[in-house]
């Protein structure tokens, strides 16, 4: 009797068993997809840099979650972004071929930059990783204490930017129109000579990331009067007032969400329009289970690289938020920002 | 007293354990990365930056910067030997270096380009530490219109890098001019001369035309032509004049103490970049030489400038990056991210408080510098014997080492083709006796010039040309323009006298 019942249980068990088996077999044929297979991940960017340490972290912990799979990064760099963007939009939608470029893209689809054969819209979303925030800072001896100073001064502040069309220079024409400020753009300060025209004092002020700005901030020689972009406080930027605090008109303040919206999604990762969803969801559940490990947490600390990810449609969404003005919003950003 | 008790302190840290062995671990690394065309002083930061992670900050400045410094050391070989520069900066030692293996005196080349690059990467670091009271005045007061000087002061090289027909200097040098406007005017958004090539948007990189231009033009020349690198057997094989070049630097100190504060001036001010170092300091040679007409034919002298310029400004270029947190070149921004992961922050505070940590990096920079010369100096009599071997072995090495190192610098397939195709106009430059000097120049300085001028006149309209630093430039330009035309002028009233 005894043995009878063991041997039922027995049975039941194996047979449970392999329900389960065949139950996770059954739900994941996508997962199982990627068993010595090679995922290409692209990085819009040349080695070296924030895209590419963020890329090659990102892609050596989702080949952890995607079994059997080797992810391999490949710099694709050029035209500011745009042609890893294009690269990644034309590649096959089979999940093979993933990719991160920079969210400024949105400025230039809304006023259809030469050479992007993309549709932001329409690629997958994986997720990202971070999101920025972005400072305007003064120079240590201007005579600006507060941004309130900035928005009421009756002369022109001259701006740096590092070319009409770059992602800077759109923020900073954007953010004039939209406060407004009375800002005079100085295109023709590539990357860091931006700060050395601040720290001559040929400009007053600048605006970029704080990750970039944290130098000229740490050594007393910018305030920071402003921050935009991640609400995600920086401790040492406690105190500088966000520009959601500012009022403005609802059209400026669809134009500031605008930005702020692109700098919040930050390292992105997308994958080519139209795949399979059972093979995006295997790749957003691997970049999520990624982004939550405990040792890419700890590699992040250890690079000094800030993380505030987000996944999948909440990416989409946000994305979609951006592209998606209203028809006459869109028509003012591109008076603003038109490149001739 | 208190800065002499910084020195001594800081020498303590730099030969502190484990301090002075990573740094010698890290001179190697970084002699190797100069030497493969393509890797330069960036990579090698990102790939060591992950080891420092934990490390006290000397340790982690001894590795990082033992690298960086050398890296240019290294790159001037492959430059002499093959024509093809390891790093953009080493584009200049081009010049004068290959022509020198030309005649059989690679190595004679090789001792004087290392002594030099040694010489002028410890007097860059001793000149670092000199001016560190002065630095705030010094770096502030070149801007946009003394760039803009600078880069004109350069243009005027063209007429003495143009060999026998200043005509000819000069078309080169437009050519050069029109080749750094492709790409996206930073002014207008307009995308210019890309033919709708979308790589073509962010302009060709110097180091995707100088391998073109140079190696592979002379690897064209060599399979016409057959031989050797070297046309002439060397007189003596056996020394193969390493010490020769060691004896030029020391013969030709003035020149090479003043181009290493050329070149320090250059990397204390960012925006110039190490690029018009070399190339300002190689026409500063030519201007003040005795010995005009050697140059392009292999003179030691053009050697001596660019090399003492380039190690020069690495010294330089960590002043501002100590001073204000703004890096002087993109390899400085690399360290000074890691300098801030390892602690230490930029500012006032690092001239003051932290100045032992500065006199520790000026020392790891004089140690790395006089390390990995001694390291090469010995090998460079075997290197130059490379010079000797049949063209039909050379030609599949330096083919491969340029392309490579083409393709490295941007990773792009289609840059391989822009290699090509600037060897083919290089080969049809060298035939038609067009100096090739003066397209890299209007090259390198093009970009600088034209930017620096919008954003001059954007800031100060036409009175820009008034700001005193930037007008004393320009004095001195049309100085060196007009003085020899004057001379001439002179003398041949003399004659006519007579």
């Amino acid at each position: 009797m005894r043995t009878k019942k063991i041997c039922l249980g027995f049975v039941l068990g194996a047979l449970l068993s392999l329900a389960a088996t065949v139950h996770a077999a059954a739900s994941n044929p996508d997962l199982d997809f990627y068993k010595g297979k090679t995922v290409t991940y692209i990085v819009s960017t040349k080695t070296g840099g924030g895209y590419d340490t963020y890329a090659r972290l990102v892609a050596r912990y989702m080949q952890k979650y995607l079994p059997g799979s080797k992810v391999i990064v490949k710099n694709v760099p050029g035209a500011g972004h745009i042609i890893g963007a294009n690269t990644i939009y034309q590649a096959a939608p089979d999940g093979l071929t993933i990719g991160t470029f920079n969210t400024g893209l949105i400025y230039g689809q809304i006023v259809g930059q030469e050479g992007i054969q993309f549709d932001l819209n329409k690629f997958s979303w994986i997720g990202k990783a971070n999101s920025e925030t972005r400072v305007f800072v003064v120079g240590a001896k201007t005579p600006y204490k507060s941004f309130k100073d900035i928005m009421e001064s009756k002369s022109p502040i001259k701006m740096p930017s590092s070319g009409v069309g770059s992602e800077d220079h759109n923020e900073t024409v954007i953010l004039a129109a939209a406060l407004p400020a009375n800002f005079q753009v100085v295109p023709g300060y590539a990357g860091k000579e931006a700060e050395m025209a601040i720290l001559r004092g040929e400009v007053p002020a600048v605006l970029g990331s704080y990750t970039g700005l944290s130098g000229l901030i740490a050594a007393k020689e910018g305030r920071a009067l402003m921050q935009y972009g991640s609400e995600n406080g920086i401790p040492e930027l406690n105190g500088v007032p966000h520009i959601n605090s500012i009022s403005v008109s609802p059209a400026g303040k669809s134009m500031i969400d605008l930005v702020n919206s692109i700098d919040v999604i930050g390292r992105l990762t997308a994958a080519p329009p139209g795949m399979p969803a059972g093979r995006l969801a295997v790749l957003r559940e691997a970049y999520k289970k990624a982004l939550t490990d405990a040792d890419l947490i700890k590699d992040a600390k250890k690079y000094n690289l800030g993380l505030d990810p987000a996944y999948g449609e909440e990416v989409q969404r946000l994305v979609a938020a951006g592209i998606n003005q209203s028809p006459d919003n869109l028509k003012m950003l591109r008076q603003i920002i038109k490149t001739d | 007293m208190e800065v002499w008790d910084a020195i001594w302190a800081g020498l303590g840290g730099a030969v502190s354990w484990p301090a002075f062995g990573l740094m010698l671990m890290a001179i190697p690394i970084g002699l190797v990365i100069g030497i493969i065309p393509g890797m330069g002083g960036n990579m090698g930061l990102a790939l060591l930056i992950p080891f420092t992670f934990g490390m006290d900050p000397i340790s982690g400045f001894a590795l990082l910067l033992g690298m960086h410094a050398v890296v240019h050391t290294g790159g001037s070989i492959p430059a002499i030997l093959f024509d093809t520069p390891g790093t953009g900066p080493n584009a200049a030692t081009c010049i004068e270096g290959f022509p020198m293996a030309q005649k059989g005196e690679a190595g004679r080349a090789l001792g004087a380009a290392l002594t030099s690059s040694m010489l002028g990467g410890v007097l860059g670091a001793v000149f670092m530490a000199l001016v560190i009271p002065v630095v705030r005045p010094m770096v502030l007061s070149f801007g946009p219109p003394e760039f803009f000087m600078l880069a004109m002061m350069g243009v005027a090289f063209i007429s003495l890098m143009s060999g026998n027909s200043i005509l000819k200097g000069l078309m080169a040098g437009g050519m050069g001019l029109v080749i750094s406007f492709v790409g996206m005017d930073p002014q207008t958004g307009v995308v210019r001369f890309s033919f709708g090539i979308l790589e073509l948007m962010d302009g060709i990189n110097i180091v995707t035309i100088v391998v073109g231009l140079f190696a592979v033009a002379e690897v064209i020349d060599m399979g016409i032509k057959g031989g050797a690198i070297a046309h002439s057997k060397s007189p003596n094989l056996k020394g193969s004049g390493v010490m020769q070049g060691v004896k030029d630097c020391f013969l030709n100190w003035w020149l090479v103490m003043r181009c290493s504060v050329i070149g320090n001036i250059i990397g204390i001010i960012p925006g110039l970049g190490g690029d018009a170092a070399a190339f300002i300091c190689y026409g500063h040679a030519l201007q003040t030489t005795k010995r005009r007409d050697e140059y392009g034919k292999g003179c030691v002298e053009g050697v001596l400038a660019t090399d003492a310029a380039h190690n020069s400004k690495e010294g330089g270029a960590l002043i501002p990056t100590l001073a204000f947190g703004v890096p002087g070149s993109s390899g400085m921004a690399i360290l000074l991210g890691a300098f801030m992961i390892l602690g230490v922050s930029p500012g006032k505070e690092m001239f003051t408080e932290h100045l032992d940590l500065v006199f520790s990096m000026v020392w790891v920079l004089v140690f790395a510098n006089i390390i990995a010369v001694a390291i090469c100096l010995p090998l460079a009599g075997t290197m130059a014997k490379i010079t000797f071997l049949r063209t039909s072995v050379m030609i599949p090495f330096i083919l491969v080492c340029g392309i490579l190192g083409s393709y490295l610098t941007t990773s792009r397939i289609g840059d391989i083709l822009i290699t090509v195709l600037f060897g083919v106009i290089g080969y049809g430059m060298k035939k038609f006796d067009y100096a090739r000097g003066p397209l890299i120049l209007g090259i390198v300085l093009g970009k600088i010039a034209e930017n620096a001028l919008h954003v001059s006149l954007n800031l100060y309209g036409m009175k820009f040309i008034f700001e005193p630093i930037a007008f004393v430039i320009l004095l001195i330009t049309l100085a060196t323009v007009f003085f020899p035309v004057y001379q001439s002028y002179a003398r041949k009233k003399k004659e006519a006298r007579k």
